[in-house]
């Protein structure tokens, strides 16, 4: 049986080696080591794909890697497509006899390669129905190339292409809701988690990874340069987005939702106390965006309540 | 910043979206990359400021066609890119060609092949020049060399692009866009205004206006391709554009394009001792149309041509094509990213056209 113990995972030789340049503080390394560490027990290998991004860049400039498994990089919008052909080619070759190995398929990309560029091979590779899992380490912009907004920025944040100042007050645009647009894939699973529910994570990477079909997970993955927040933090605003339920944590198994935690009114927090950590959001305080704060919350009360009767209704069903 | 008179320090990328805004873009698209980001956020910041609508997309396709509607509605109009972002968007410059629109397209070249990397390159000259997409068009290609030029160029380009309703690149690569130089405005207050009755505005009061590139009938095609030829045979007849130094009738010319040329220009004012015959540089503006005659005319007397270029050696067949076999025309490819340096140059100057080289 795969472990998702800390200890016993952390005797467990780093599939994702130290050294590598990502930033201190970045959310993406944590969501793709603890990932492989995971999918990689007992008798299964991984093999993976990356969308260009952070996580790319950071691990796998020539001739260095950090990654301790086989790993394809082509283009910004394959991720999907890369792994849909590696996870062909393992079909008809284990048909053949000529692998026995039991390999599991994992695809990453950050939400730029993912919600934006990379959403048409996404949406292909599910629709299609390979037998892999897409990891999707969401830090809500374009920061490999210097923080532009992409369609996981949610409104009201700053970047270097929606900007605030005395005219705009950062996106505009609310967050799409990724998660919900694969769901209605009618894949057999998808997940959103967070990093500071460190086995919650494992165990939906291993529930993923063990299906049969697609499938996809969400990680919110902090980014201390674009999020202007402090690198020592990371964990922590994990764990304030899921009690501000700006990121709720949920699973949808063969179309039933379920959520995974539900703040108790002690811990629920207002999204202020989420906006007032991040430098990106400063601006919202001032007296002239200040409603957009009420706005948010509203925003992020409707979607908790929409995830609140959609779970009511699955489990009566 | 539109009252300042004097020097701005601006980026060659910032100095080409400035000069956009000034030169009448009310529309732009566009989509992260490096090394052109410093365009795109300066849009960001600007373009709504200054009555225009800054998008971006959710990929280059997008972006790309997302230029091609405003370009039908008849507003100026603008995407930049580096290179594999040039390469997404080759679909919708044929489409605009196609439909003979007016666009502006910003290429901040990379290095090449595939991801290749993100220092400066020439590599996407024979894509900028031949036609990157399908079918028989051009594109007006224009490569700045400053971060003046990038200004200079990019408020020309929507010029030449409403002139002759076609898309225009300006080839610009990693140095020139990241630099930071002292930038004037003084001379981009008034745009042109062109008449454009094609333009689809709302046809209430007269005869609807269809833009298309698509033609069935064999004959129909054929008839607009020829068309097209006849437009891109008057644009090289009249839009050569280039600069030479050195002074006329050289006996050993260089030729250079972009930022590469820069560093020939300054060989140019103290050339190596041992090389006994004047050296000059001819520097291609316009990269299509290529200005072969005027390089025929300012070679006419050479006894050698060297052609230093920052990708494998794409232009120099342009060069070879122009001097047609009269005078040796000799290659100093520099592929993979970065300027060559001057030293190197000047070894190869000597050692190709000296009779006794000096030992390095």
């Amino acid at each position: 049986m795969p472990t998702t113990n800390l200890k016993e995972l952390s005797e467990m030789p780093e599939l994702l080696s130290g050294g590598h340049a990502a930033c201190p503080g970045c959310g993406g390394p944590i969501a793709i080591r603890q990932a492989l560490l995971a999918a990689q027990q007992d008798d299964s290998y991984v093999v993976t794909s990356s969308a260009t991004g952070c996580m790319e860049v950071v691990t796998s400039i020539y001739p260095n890697s950090a990654w301790r498994v086989p790993f394809v990089h082509s283009a910004f919008e394959n991720s999907a497509s890369t792994i849909s052909g590696a996870e062909a080619a393992y079909q008809s070759l284990k048909r053949q006899g000529k692998i026995k190995k039991n390999i599991k398929f994992i695809a990453f990309g950050g939400d730029g390669g993912t919600y934006d560029i990379g959403l048409q091979a996404l949406s292909g590779a599910l629709e299609r129905g390979h037998d892999f899992t897409y990891i999707c380490y969401d830090n809500e912009a374009y920061m490999n190339t210097g923080i532009q907004r992409s369609g996981a920025t949610p409104m009201g944040a700053f970047t270097n292409t929606a900007q605030a100042g005395k005219v705009g007050y950062g996106k505009t645009q609310t967050k799409k809701d990724l998660t919900a647009i694969c769901a209605a894939h009618g894949i057999p699973y998808v997940a959103q988690v967070s990093l500071h529910r460190s086995r919650d994570y494992l165990k939906k990477i291993q529930k993923a990874v063990n299906t049969e079909g697609p499938c996809f997970i969400n990680v919110l993955s902090p980014c201390p340069r674009g999020w202007r927040c402090k690198p020592e933090d990371t964990i922590r605003l994990c764990e304030l987005a899921v009690n501000t339920r700006v990121w709720p944590v949920y699973e949808i198994e063969n179309g039933r939702l379920s959520i995974s935690y539900k703040p108790s009114e002690k811990k629920q927090k207002p999204v202020r106390d989420w906006l007032e950590t991040q430098g990106r959001f400063k601006h919202l305080f001032s007296p002239k965006n200040e409603h957009l704060i009420e706005k948010i919350q509203e925003d992020i009360d409707t979607r908790w309540n929409d995830l609140l009767r959609r779970e009511a209704c699955d489990q009566q069903n | 910043m539109t009252e300042n008179k004097g020097k701005i320090l601006f980026s060659g990328n910032e100095a080409a979206a400035e000069a956009a805004i000034r030169a009448g873009c009310k529309f732009y698209a566009g989509y992260p990359i490096t090394p052109q980001n410093e365009l795109i956020a300066y849009m960001a910041d600007q373009l709504p400021l200054r009555d225009g609508v800054f998008v971006q997309a959710e990929s280059e396709l997008a972006a790309i066609n997302m230029v091609f509607g405003a370009a039908a509605s008849g507003v100026r109009t603008m995407t930049s890119s580096s290179s594999p972002g040039i390469s997404l968007k080759q679909e919708g410059i044929s489409y605009i060609a196609g439909s003979e629109l007016p666009a502006v397209i910003i290429n901040v070249q990379r290095g090449g092949p595939g991801l290749g990397g993100i220092g400066s390159a020439q590599g996407d000259y024979f894509q900028s020049t031949r036609s990157g997409g399908h079918g028989d068009y051009r594109c007006m290609v224009l490569a700045p060399a400053t971060a003046q030029e990038m200004a200079d160029m990019t408020f020309l380009a929507f010029d030449l692009a409403d002139m002759y309703r076609m898309p225009v690149i300006v080839l610009s690569d990693a140095v020139t866009g990241q630099m930071m130089e002292g930038i004037c405005f003084d001379d981009m207050e008034e745009p042109k205004k062109w008449s454009k009755p094609w333009a689809l505005t709302g046809a209430t009061g007269r005869e609807r206006n269809i833009v298309h590139s698509f033609h069935l009938d064999q004959e129909e095609l054929e008839n607009f391709n020829k068309k097209l030829q006849a437009k891109y045979e008057a644009i090289k007849q009249k839009e050569c554009r280039f600069e030479t130094a050195g002074g006329d009738a050289p006996e050993y010319v260089m030729v250079a394009f972009g930022s590469c040329a820069r560093t020939l220009k300054q060989i140019v004012t103290d050339p190596p001792e041992e090389l006994k015959g004047k050296l000059g540089l001819f520097r291609p503006i316009t990269l299509w149309p290529f200005p072969g005659e005027a390089l025929a005319q300012y070679a006419a007397s050479a006894k050698g041509v060297l052609t230093v270029e920052m990708n494998a050696g794409q232009m120099v067949e342009d060069v070879r094509l122009t001097v047609n076999g009269k005078i040796p025309v000799h290659l100093m490819p520099h592929p993979g990213g970065g300027i060559p340096v001057e030293a190197r140059i000047r070894k190869k100057l000597t050692s190709l056209f000296c009779d006794d080289p000096p030992k390095q």
